[in-house]
């Protein structure tokens, strides 16, 4: 069952347009992530659908009752929208404790005080603030303040929830262990939810799916996988996962197959975009699938080893050849020198240079 | 955890038909409507009836008015009034070249130094702001007149015919006004450095520049639109000036635009108000577009300031052995501007005769004070204004408040207009704007009763300083994070109980804060009620601007000291509370 709807929306401030129409559908029970750059819209999108945005035209629906309806001039005020928000500040009321802070809502759609009270301490319990009731917000932890900001916009069971940035204002350690929780929450609780980020790995953890912005269009659309594995432009392949970028020259094309060079290698790649023999186009390449192999063969560079960097769990190289500049992961220490490296022909999509 | 099975809780609003709900935001916008309407009327009815008297040969009551340029030709005729003009002239440039200097060094000593006993100094630098003119006028006359305390000290002293000064001179009274505003342009300076963050400084520091070299390289230019902004104010200040030459210049008879305006009231033996509306204009059309320009230099004095560093540790500049040189400066201007005055004043309020040869310690009295208890109408004033502070105070914050709502975090006409609406009343010299209130309560039927009430003087009074007012308030809803807002309503709430339940008790202090300045504001002025002033509207200002030009002066020191005692007991409050005594 669909839950909201966003048709061709256009959302402007004073000339620039930050919105180019939009459009996709949160179906009940879904995480959407909008992921994106710094100045792709996300954020003005959710805001748009929250009813703080004012679009241009286009349609918002919401269980198949309209929002926003540019045509109709239709335009539900932000309060009667219904919609759960969680702020990237989490915006608590400082003059507020937990519980009013959570209870306002419900306090707000005159719900007898003694149901107030027991579906805070529910929700409350829920989210294991249940002994911080009566704190004020500044007497919490940023981890426990993100809570009750999940708390406030839960309590009066939303249809969907809206979270920008849920996890930013955490950090660093903390944001990983609060991205299961959250996920766990969502799943568990069953909700709809679209949410903000600009971090891949977190939209990619998060979320059923995702739409990855640019300049206030939607990029590209899909599952987690279907984003990181088959990118269908060279913005969408680039944005998700760590790449090396290889500029070349395509010598042939057959099918899918095709043939680059550059100064002074060859490599054959999988083309993920229209190419023609002759022109300029763009290799890319995740990190984990470049392998430093023992001797030459199909699709191998001799490249010199410049320094290897030691990440824990992995190392990572740093290899010149010529003007190549390229990195790889690997198990092991290396000693600077030179390497055969292979570039899988699979794993090497080729874009055309714009 | 549980999975949600209770219900979803529709909203009381829109379980109703869509219909009464866009009805009911009809009247919440209406209520925004009438605020707003009400404010353009306050504002603009005493201003187009200035405009309109000037224009008129006579005065509005009179039945013989005709609409005509006679009180312009008047004016233009009038030697005095090309007197006056360049008095002011001279006065507002002077001004502008002592406390423009002398106000950016005391804000670079006390914001920037290591000058000594900087905590006792700056409530003590501040005080000429919240002291009234007019007191420190007289402060100065009965000090340092022909025959003040401290000329007599000194005749006696070394023996000479008169003092070595003359505080009558167009000269001491441009001096007197000059200093008298350091602390204007302090207080913008200061804030402006204290803002400016350590780590530019440091970052030149660390680039080779000497701790001198950083002040002019980079802390003064930075606070530059600051001090640009202070200069333009000081000078606008200049044209308002009232209370100073009305008591520094009689003697001698140097008229400002002002004093001129005020003489004006009975030139012709019958109410010249034609003659004063049109000097009232003329002096309006230099104000407003100096207003305007503060208005346009305060935006960019913010735009600059956010470019500023972490303001979070500041390290005060050693200045080594000069620390006592600059710490004699700025106590020599505080004796003149502060001590002198002041001291004055009070020991005149407490003793019966002085003058040459009289010891002071056998005319010591208190009859000055209990005297003024048998004068109803001075108890009156006291009564009066306290009223006005207090009550008035409150009810001009909360005015002050449901204009400011009716502006927040929208971006219609209707907000710009009264973003520009406040400022009108700012170009406005308080006498004017009593002066105009004065004639809106004789002209406009039915309000002729409340003329000689308080409510005449509290609306002059709230309307002169509503943009004071509103830059506290504004300053307060600034504070508030939009998403604060933003998420009440996400949660349910319509604009009005968002402004109610999350905003309206966020600024709670910031009102308080505001109630404390605007009293002190309120017991200071006394320009504004001089033409308001009739038996039930006495208030301490006014009331000491009439006595004095009957030569009351026993009574004029004793109310100057309660005057000072009132708004000593307002600072006193807020540097207890910590309030901050500007922006």
């Amino acid at each position: 069952m669909t839950k909201l709807i966003v048709e061709d929306l256009h959302l402007s401030y004073d000339a620039t347009e930050i919105l180019k129409g939009v459009s996709f559908h949160l179906k009940a029970g879904e995480v959407v992530s909008l992921l994106g750059a710094s100045g792709s819209g996300k954020t003005t999108l959710l805001r748009a659908v929250a009813g703080l945005e004012q679009p241009s035209s286009g349609q918002i629906l919401l269980d198949g009752k309209a929002l926003y309806d540019g045509a109709k001039d239709i335009n539900l005020p932000v309060e009667q929208r219904s919609l759960g928000l969680v702020f990237q500040s989490y915006a608590l009321w400082p003059h507020r404790t937990v519980f009013d802070n959570v209870g306002y809502g419900l306090s707000l759609r005159k719900v007898p005080q003694a149901e107030i009270k027991q579906r805070v301490q529910k929700a409350l319990d829920q989210l294991d603030l249940g002994h911080l009731a009566e704190r004020f917000p500044f007497q919490l932890s940023g981890g426990q303040q993100q809570r009750v900001a999940i708390a406030r916009a839960l309590v009066y069971n939303p249809p969907v929830i809206l979270l920008d940035e849920p996890l930013s204002n955490l950090d660093a350690k903390l944001r990983e262990e609060a991205r299961a929780w959250l996920r766990e929450l969502i799943v568990s609780l069953n909700l709809s939810a679209l949410c903000v980020t600009h971090d891949q790995t977190e939209a990619m953890a998060m979320s059923d799916r995702i739409l990855l912005l640019k300049n206030g269009k939607i990029e590209q659309e899909g599952t987690p996988a279907e984003l990181y594995a088959a990118p269908k432009s060279l913005y969408t392949a680039e944005f998700m996962g760590s790449n090396n970028k290889l500029s070349a020259k395509v010598v042939s094309v057959e099918g899918e197959q095709v043939k680059l060079a550059g100064d002074g290698w060859e490599l054959n790649g999988l083309a993920r975009d229209w190419l023609t023999a002759g022109n300029d186009a763009q290799a890319v390449i995740r990190l984990e699938r470049v392998r430093v192999v023992d001797g030459p063969g199909d699709n191998r560079i001799k490249a010199k080893l410049i320094t290897a960097m030691y990440l824990g769990d992995r190392w990572e190289y740093l290899f010149h050849q010529g003007g190549l500049r390229f990195r790889a992961y690997g198990g092991e220490p290396r000693d600077a020198g030179d390497y055969w490296v292979e570039f899988p022909a699979n794993d090497c999509w080729v874009f055309a240079t714009a | 955890m549980s999975s949600t099975t209770s219900m979803r809780v529709p909203l009381p609003a829109s379980s109703g038909n869509a219909g009464r709900s866009r009805e009911w935001r009809v009247w919440a916008g209406f209520g925004r409507w009438l605020t707003i309407a009400i404010a353009v009327t306050v504002v603009a009815l005493p201003l187009s009836l200035i405009l309109f008297q000037s224009f008129l040969s006579a005065p509005f009551f009179m039945p013989n008015k005709t609409f005509s340029l006679d009180a312009y030709r008047f004016v233009f005729d009038d030697p005095d009034f090309y007197s006056a003009l360049k008095n002011t002239c001279a006065i507002a440039f002077g001004m502008l070249f002592i406390a423009v200097p002398m106000g950016g060094i005391l804000a670079f000593l006390m914001a920037r130094t290591d000058l000594p006993g900087r905590r006792w100094l700056e409530p003590l630098l501040l005080t000429p702001v919240f002291v009234s003119p007019m007191v420190l006028g007289f402060g100065y006359v009965v000090a340092a007149g022909p025959v003040g305390f401290y000329s007599a000290w000194w005749m006696s002293t070394f023996g000479t015919e008169a003092a070595p000064w003359n505080i009558y001179s167009l000269w001491a009274i441009t001096l007197i006004a000059g200093l008298t505003h350091v602390p204007h342009v302090y207080l913008y300076a200061s804030s402006a450095l204290r803002n400016l963050g350590s780590d530019v400084e440091e970052a030149a520091r660390v680039s080779g520049a000497s701790p001198f070299r950083v002040a002019k390289d980079v802390s003064l230019p930075m606070v530059m639109p600051s001090l640009l902004f202070a200069g333009v104010l000081v000078f606008f200040l200049g044209f308002e000036v009232f209370g100073l030459p009305l008591v520094l210049g009689d003697p001698e008879g140097h008229l400002v635009l002002t004093t001129y305006l005020y003489k004006l009231t009975n030139k012709l033996g019958i109410p010249s108000y034609h003659l004063m509306a049109a000097v009232a204009v003329l002096l309006i059309m230099v104000t407003f577009p100096l207003v305007l320009l503060q208005r346009r230099l305060l935006r960019n004095a913010g735009r600059y300031i956010a470019v500023k560093g972490k303001a979070a540790r500041q390290h005060a500049l050693p200045l080594g052995a000069w620390r006592w040189v600059a710490l004699a400066i700025v106590t020599l201007w505080l004796i003149v501007t502060v001590f002198v005055p002041l001291s004055g004043i009070t020991l005149r309020a407490f003793v019966s005769h002085w003058g040459v040869g009289v010891p002071l310690l056998e005319t010591l009295t208190l009859s000055n004070f209990t005297d003024l208890f048998e004068n109803d109408s001075l108890v009156r004033a006291i009564v009066n204004s306290f009223g006005v502070g207090i009550l008035g105070g409150a009810a001009a914050v909360a005015c002050y408040t449901a204009v400011g709502f009716a502006g927040h975090r929208r971006n219609d006409w209707g907000s710009k207009l009264m973003d520009y609406l406040v400022l009108v009343p700012r170009a406005v010299p308080g006498l004017l704007a009593g002066l105009a209130f004065l004639w809106v309560f004789l002209f406009v039927p039915g309000l002729k009763e409340f003329k000689s009430s308080m409510i005449s003087i509290w609306l002059a009074y709230m309307v002169v300083w509503m943009a004071y007012g509103m830059r506290l308030i504004q300053g307060a809803l600034m504070q508030v994070g939009p998403e604060l807002e933003e998420a009440a309503r996400s949660v349910g709430a319509t604009r009005g109980q968002t402004s109610r339940h999350v905003t309206l008790p966020l600024i709670k202090s910031g009102l308080l804060a505001s109630w404390l300045l605007v009293f002190m504001i309120f017991e200071r002025e006394y320009s504004t009620g001089v033409y308001l002033l009739s038996p039930g509207t006495e208030v301490l200002g006014a009331l000491m601007v009439s006595l004095w030009a009957t030569g009351a002066v026993d009574q004029v020191a004793a109310l100057s000291v309660i005057n000072i005692l009132m708004v000593g007991a307002g600072l006193a409050v807020a540097l207890r509370f910590g309030v901050k005594l500007h922006d």
